[in-house]
């Protein structure tokens, strides 16, 4: 089996002009980038609006694609950008609203999902820059000096921003799964009485 | 070990870049702390998460500015690339309606074109054909990898990519006809056929259908086959058409459009 052509060498095309390129690395990251941002944002249309807005600003700055740069962390910082533009934009507006309920994933228990909810839940709750490097480093697994290149900082603080997130997400998740197991308690109760 | 040092190392521990004894006595603690086998476990979990899949909706506004690049491209192209100030940009910004935007794309196909290729001053004849040709190479290589993936649905993407070349290239033919031929999965052959039916006029290609047509064991791409040599009046297929009629192992449906086939041929 050959390997497949880097994103480098594809976007080194598309730096010169080749357009049709980068549909090769749309189908490459299109879903990563949708999740990243659906989970970001809890807001699907948003999310599409962001992706697209990535793969324009590719084109229009194309020519600021340096060889010998990473691909990844430079679509994700792309990406990030395109996000702060938008927040920026939407906060004189209105706030995104989340419009997506956590997609359960199939053949799982009940239990099992509603984990993963109330996970996706907490994580909607954390403020922004917290919720973004957790994303980043554990549900889109890149490594911390890719992370460390994006956001413009040291390996080591991006570790410590890693481990503060998780520190507030577990804070959060606590109090919404003892919220849910306190409703459970309840119905359980009511239906006793019954 | 206690237990907030063990969250400010679990970064490192789940990357697989914490030294022995620190990994050794994180594990350890994880094992017998419950609040911190709790925390990993969250921190884990997040992994497990769905992915999202977008809707082919994104798909189409992709292509729609895609296409209307590439059409101001080739207008530059013609013209010389003079660039142009244009401030219809907004046009391609997501968020507006996609049946609006594709009413405006013939227009505002080659006013991007200039816009995005603004300031790349204009191009030798020499130039230009270098660039094509560096660019013929890394499609062809771009699908020739993608038709040799394991994944069904990348083969099936590197079949729909060979038919965005504008010219047949030998390479990706030959690359499609070994698909039609040996491919483990009947969509990716049935797309391989379709890909190929855009090249009659090429000798190869005809030679491999017809080759393909005793070699093939399913019934749906048997009767596609047939039916597209019988479009091409290809009466070359004549032979391979007849041991079809007669193999008493092919499926009887396969053989009765055989049958046809030869009347229509002959």
């Amino acid at each position: 089996m050959t390997r497949p052509v880097p994103d480098e060498e594809l976007m080194m095309l598309v730096r010169g002009g080749a357009g049709d390129m980068l549909g090769v690395l749309f189908d490459r990251y299109q879903v990563p980038l949708f999740s990243f941002y659906s989970k970001l944002t809890g807001n699907r249309a948003a999310s599409e609006d962001l992706v697209q807005e990535v793969f324009v600003r590719i084109l229009k700055y194309r020519r600021s694609y340096r060889p010998g740069t990473a691909f990844r962390p430079w679509i994700y910082q792309i990406a990030r950008n395109a996000h702060a533009d938008q927040m920026r934009k939407r906060r004189d507006e209105v706030e995104y609203q989340p419009d997506m309920e956590p997609q359960a994933p199939q053949n799982d228990s009940a239990n099992a999902n509603q984990q993963q909810a109330l996970l996706h839940r907490a994580l909607l709750e954390l403020p922004e820059d917290k919720r973004e490097v957790l994303l980043l480093s554990r549900f889109q697994g890149l490594p911390y000096n890719e992370i460390a290149e994006l956001m413009g900082c040291q390996v080591g603080a991006v570790k410590v921003r890693v481990h503060r997130a998780l520190q507030e997400l577990r804070a959060v998740f606590l109090r919404l799964n003892g919220g849910a197991a306190a409703t459970d308690r309840k119905i359980a109760g009511a239906n006793h009485g019954l | 070990m206690d237990c907030e040092r063990v969250s400010e190392l679990l970064p490192d521990y789940w990357e697989g870049i914490l030294k022995k004894p620190d990994a050794e006595l994180v594990a350890a603690h994880l094992s017998t702390c419950k609040a911190c086998g709790e925390l990993a476990a969250l921190g884990e979990s997040i992994e497990q998460l769905p992915q999202e899949q977008p809707s082919p909706a994104l798909h189409a506004r992709f292509q729609a500015m895609l296409d209307a690049y590439e059409a101001g491209r080739d207008e530059t192209k013609q013209r010389g690339s003079h660039p142009a100030i244009w401030g219809g940009w907004t046009w391609f910004r997501p968020g507006l309606a996609f049946g609006t935007a594709a009413l405006v794309l013939i227009v505002a196909g080659f006013l991007a074109g200039r816009y995005f290729n603004a300031g790349e001053g204009p191009r030798s004849q020499e130039q230009m054909a270098a660039m094509e040709s560096e660019l013929t190479n890394m499609r062809q290589l771009v699908v020739l990898s993608m038709l040799q993936q394991d994944s069904a649905s990348q083969r099936l993407q590197g079949v729909n990519w060979s038919t965005r070349q504008n010219q047949a290239d030998p390479k990706i033919l030959s690359a499609l006809v070994h698909t039609l031929r040996y491919d483990s999965s009947v969509d990716v052959r049935l797309a391989a056929l379709d890909a190929l039916s855009r090249y009659r006029d090429q000798t190869q290609v005809r030679q491999g259908l017809a080759e393909a047509l005793e070699a093939q064991q399913s019934p749906l791409v048997q009767v596609e086959l047939i039916d597209l040599l019988v479009r091409w009046h290809d009466r070359g297929a004549i032979d391979p058409l007849h041991k079809i009629e007669q193999d008493q192992n092919v499926d009887p449906t396969v053989r009765e459009r055989a049958r046809r086939a030869i009347d229509q041929l002959s």
